[in-house]
């Protein structure tokens, strides 16, 4: 398989933000209960813009630079193996010169100081990213004013962000419409909203789209993940 | 034997010129060891006892860890006097495995700087329990308050005072003890009397609201000491129990101030020593089962164990070669056989001695926990000894990594000849990442290792400790050479020049493998090479990997494949046969896509978080990959991959770029190809220099 092949299973490929939102300062926002894959389809995310030789940064809060340097080495292997890409380890040195990781402890990360790091790294010309992924971010403890400076963020640096939160308990994640808890009300800041979640006996992963439509899957508002690669399934399309 | 609850192997860790080894000669002074006071940098010429090494005494730093040993209040204590510059981290992180405990001091004037920073990180990883004590209180402007409060911010530490001075500056008088609540006084002219006394009025009201704030932050740890506070009857040994239990469990930091220069607060923090920070007993050590993929096994501390014990460091010193051991279970006893893991040799305990800096007293056996030298034992720095070949564990990893930087050493004369390989020899010794060896090409002595200032190190250690005065060629990355591709090859050598000739056909092909440096596959069929010959192709071809055709460096990862070739009854030989297959093998490996590949080093650099943007683009002018940063606290940690070409003289741009408050460290991270503009420049120089 070639890169481009690739670069049309990924999911993100699939998902249109809403209306007029221009795709390359969107807001996104993957939801899904603890431990179901919020960060691999991330970094997922973040490979596809990779992929498509964009560079990336990710933000990752109370996570240490190793483990999220592993999350993007064992993702892209399994995707490798997975879908027998060619000339694997030439992609992989390529795309890896793109990423920028920026780690914080939960209790050191800001608005301001995120603001302050990315300015620097353009300015330094190491990184002019397109694409920002912020994992770990904590909605329960956010006001709705972060979440507007980083859209001003996001236009300013025409730079599309992905954020993950986990669903609250007992929130009710099976409705198709609503957006759980802890983001419900917040909706009107993300282009996409979107809620992760594992099919019980069945290898494969429902991604629901809860705000934004599949703009080209014929599955309507719902498609089919591998949870190995968190690609889109074959027989899905 | 010695009660090994009574064991206290601890460390000195400072800044430098915060006045370690000042304080260390002070405690030697104390404890009795020595009996007058030399300061380091001494008009007497004697120097510190405790910087036995000659060029520490010039330029009054400490370079290598002597370990002293010391009794105090029927405990004995093992000093590791570790050094404090930031470009001898590899020995003190050394001088960190075997310590149980340590001191971190501080300037009561700088404060918090960047290599107690650094000190302090190692600690934590290595989980080492710490008391701080704040030195130099005598100095003008010193602040002791300031500096607990950069504790708390800049090392993240539960630090809190234990004692009060009384009066800083020039009018230090002494110490006021918030445990017992007394005044401590040090009269006589090396303050080696002690006069305890009521606390003064005007310190009263002070210590009386830094005793409440003691007692609060430490009946964290004993819920005995809890209800006592609230009861108001806290006893002495209570609050003692429970600094105890709080420093051991390394939320606590007791803090503890004075002069050593001035002779004031010494012997509290001796007593500190032996109350607070732990015995071998009270750490866990792992050693690694050599049997079971090094896994890790937490080590018994009882003397009655096999033996279990690591050389921690090497000296040769006037009395011959003299060997730090750590024992971390067992006895080590004078006249018994042990066993090197390294090498599986068996060595007699000849001298077992428990080493005061440069003097030394002879003793019979040393239990678990202890540190003592030995005479006349071969080994290097790191090994591991035990109790017999079956008890197959070792205390650090056998992976040593390979040098990545190399640099050509010339003696200026014969004398120095001599004493060059006397010190290569030592070297290679103590530092199993240090290696040397002679270009055959161009007889020069080759030294390698993992990194510049490793190597600086050395050269110059050469120059002080064996007289052996060196000329040394610029730095030298060991870059490689490898094949990207499947290529043929059928190559025929021919020599006829009267008698009898050389003839040799071989055939076959290159290929490049992922893991591995070479290797030789024979395919031939019925014979159309004698089966005599197939080793001389193998002979062959390994002398093609010496030297690539790019820029002479070693070729890795290529398979040879031979799968015809043909003889000649009379003309055919060994040499014939090598020949061809060195023929063949220049052949193909131009068809193969050979490219060079260069080390590329993990750089960790860490600087005040302002700093980061221009330390991010500093590396990245050095055509490093910025991996990521790390927020941690008023610092930031960026990770890099590095080419090590790129990295000469790092260090001084960095400094010059932060105002030296930034620091990094780097390590060997993989091979990988150089790009190809530098590829050019490096095969553009190999061609001049072959010219």
């Amino acid at each position: 398989m070639l890169k481009k092949d690739l670069i049309e299973k990924n999911p993100i490929r699939h998902l249109k933000g809403e209306s007029d939102a221009k795709e390359s300062s969107r807001m996104g926002l993957v939801m899904a209960q603890a431990g179901t894959g919020k960060t691999a389809l991330l970094v997922q995310i973040a490979l596809d813009s990779l992929l498509n030789d964009k560079q990336v940064v990710h933000v990752s809060v109370g996570q240490s630079l190793d483990k999220t340097k592993l999350w993007y080495e064992d993702m892209f292997k399994d995707i490798a193996e997975g879908c027998k890409l060619d000339n694997a380890g030439e992609i992989h040195d390529g795309i890896m010169r793109n990423r920028m990781i920026i780690t914080f402890n939960e209790s050191k990360f800001s608005l301001a100081k995120l603001e302050e790091r990315l300015h620097d790294l353009v300015q330094q010309n190491v990184i002019k990213p397109s694409c920002m992924v912020v994992d770990g971010f904590d909605f329960v403890k956010t006001d709705r004013a972060v979440l507007e400076g980083m859209r001003e963020l996001a236009k300013a640096m025409d730079l599309q962000i992905w954020f993950s939160s986990v669903c609250s308990e007992g929130a009710d994640s099976q409705s198709a419409t609503a957006v759980p808890a802890p983001c419900n009300g917040m909706e009107d800041l993300f282009n996409t909203v979107v809620l992760l979640q594992p099919v019980p006996q069945s290898d494969c992963i429902d991604l629901k789209i809860i705000k934004g439509s599949a703009a080209v899957s014929k599955c309507g508002k719902l498609l089919k993940l591998d949870p190995r690669t968190f690609m889109i399934r074959e027989d899905c399309k | 034997m010695r009660d090994i609850t009574k064991v206290r192997n601890i460390g000195i860790s400072a800044h430098i010129d915060s006045g370690k080894t000042t304080l260390t000669e002070r405690i030697l002074f104390y404890t009795q060891r020595i009996h007058a006071i030399h300061e380091v940098r001494g008009k007497d010429g004697v120097g510190a006892k405790m910087d036995s090494m000659e060029l520490e005494r010039e330029r009054g730093i400490t370079i290598c860890s002597a370990a002293t040993y010391c009794d105090w209040k029927d405990h004995a204590i093992n000093i590791i006097d570790t050094p404090g510059h930031v470009d001898f981290t590899i020995e003190v992180e050394r001088a960190l495995r075997v310590l149980d405990g340590a001191v971190l001091i501080l300037c009561s004037v700088g404060g918090v700087q960047s290599q107690s920073i650094t000190v302090n990180r190692q600690m934590t990883r290595y989980r080492v329990p710490r008391v701080a004590f704040i030195n130099k209180c005598d100095r003008t402007g010193a602040n002791p308050d300031r500096v607990i409060k950069q504790l708390r911010d800049k090392l993240a530490l539960n630090a809190v005072p234990i004692q009060v001075p009384m009066g800083l500056e020039g009018d230090m008088q002494g110490l006021i003890d918030l445990v017992r609540m007394k005044a401590i006084y040090f009269d006589g002219e090396n303050g080696d009397k002690i006069r305890e006394e009521e606390i003064p009025a005007q310190y009263k009201e002070e210590c009386d609201i830094k005793r409440e704030e003691m007692l609060d932050a430490v009946s964290m740890f004993s819920d005995e000491l809890m209800e006592a506070v609230l009861e108001g009857t806290p006893t002495e040994e209570m609050i003692m129990a429970a600094i105890r239990t709080g420093t051991l469990s390394m939320e606590f930091t007791p803090v503890m101030m004075g002069t050593a220069y001035k002779n004031k607060g010494v012997q509290l923090l001796l007593d500190a020593v032996v109350s607070y920070l732990p015995c071998p007993t009270d750490v866990d050590n792992f050693a690694l089962d050599l049997d079971h993929d090094e896994a890790e096994v937490k080590v018994s501390n009882n003397s009655s164990d096999p033996l279990l014990a690591l050389a921690f460091k090497l000296e040769d010193g006037r009395y011959g070669q003299l060997t730090y051991v750590r024992t971390y279970q067992g006895t080590l006893t004078k006249g018994d056989s042990i066993v090197n893991v390294r090498t599986g040799k068996k060595a007699k305990v000849g001298r077992l001695v428990r080493m005061h800096s440069d003097d030394m007293e002879e003793i019979d056996e040393a239990g678990s926990g202890d540190i003592v030298a030995l005479f006349g034992i071969d080994c290097a720095s790191g090994d591991t000894f035990t109790s017999g070949s079956d008890y197959n564990f070792s205390m650090t990893s056998m992976h040593v990594p390979a040098p990545v930087i190399s640099l050509s050493i010339a003696p200026v004369d014969n004398k120095a000849q001599d004493n060059m390989s006397k010190a290569l020899n030592r070297f290679t010794k103590e530092d199993p990442t240090f290696k040397t060896f002679v270009d055959p090409e161009t007889m020069e002595t080759i030294i390698s290792g993992m990194g510049e200032l490793h190597l600086d190190v050395y050269v110059e250690r050469m120059k002080r400790e064996y007289k052996a005065e060196v000329t040394v060629g610029a730095p030298q990355v060991a870059y490689r050479e490898t094949i990207t591709q499947r290529a043929e090859f059928n190559y025929t050598h021919k020599k006829q020049t009267g008698g009898s000739g050389q003839f040799g056909r071989v055939a076959g092909f290159i290929e490049p493998m992922e893991e591995g440096e070479y290797e030789f596959v024979d395919k031939i069929v019925g014979g159309s090479v004698p089966r005599e010959y197939i080793p001389s192709c193998d002979k062959g071809f390994q002398k093609c990997l010496d030297k690539g055709a790019l820029v002479g460096a070693h070729v890795t990862g290529v398979r040879c494949t031979i799968t015809d070739g043909a003889s000649h009854a009379v003309d055919s030989s060994d040499i014939a046969f090598q020949l061809a297959a060195i023929g063949g093998f220049k052949e193909a490996y131009a068809k193969a896509k050979p490219m060079i590949m260069e080390p590329i080093m993990k750089v960790a650099a860490e600087g005040p978080s302002e700093f980061q943007g221009s330390i991010m683009g500093s590396l990245n002018q050095r055509r490093g990959i910025i991996i990521g940063t790390n927020e941690e606290d008023a610092y930031t940690v960026i990770e890099a991959e590095v080419p090590l070409s790129e990295m000469f003289g790092y260090s001084t741009d960095l400094r010059s770029l932060t105002q030296g408050k930034a620091e990094f460290t780097m390590e060997f991270a993989a091979y990988r190809q150089v790009p190809k503009s530098v590829a050019e420049e490096l095969i553009a120089k190999a061609l001049k220099n072959k010219k």
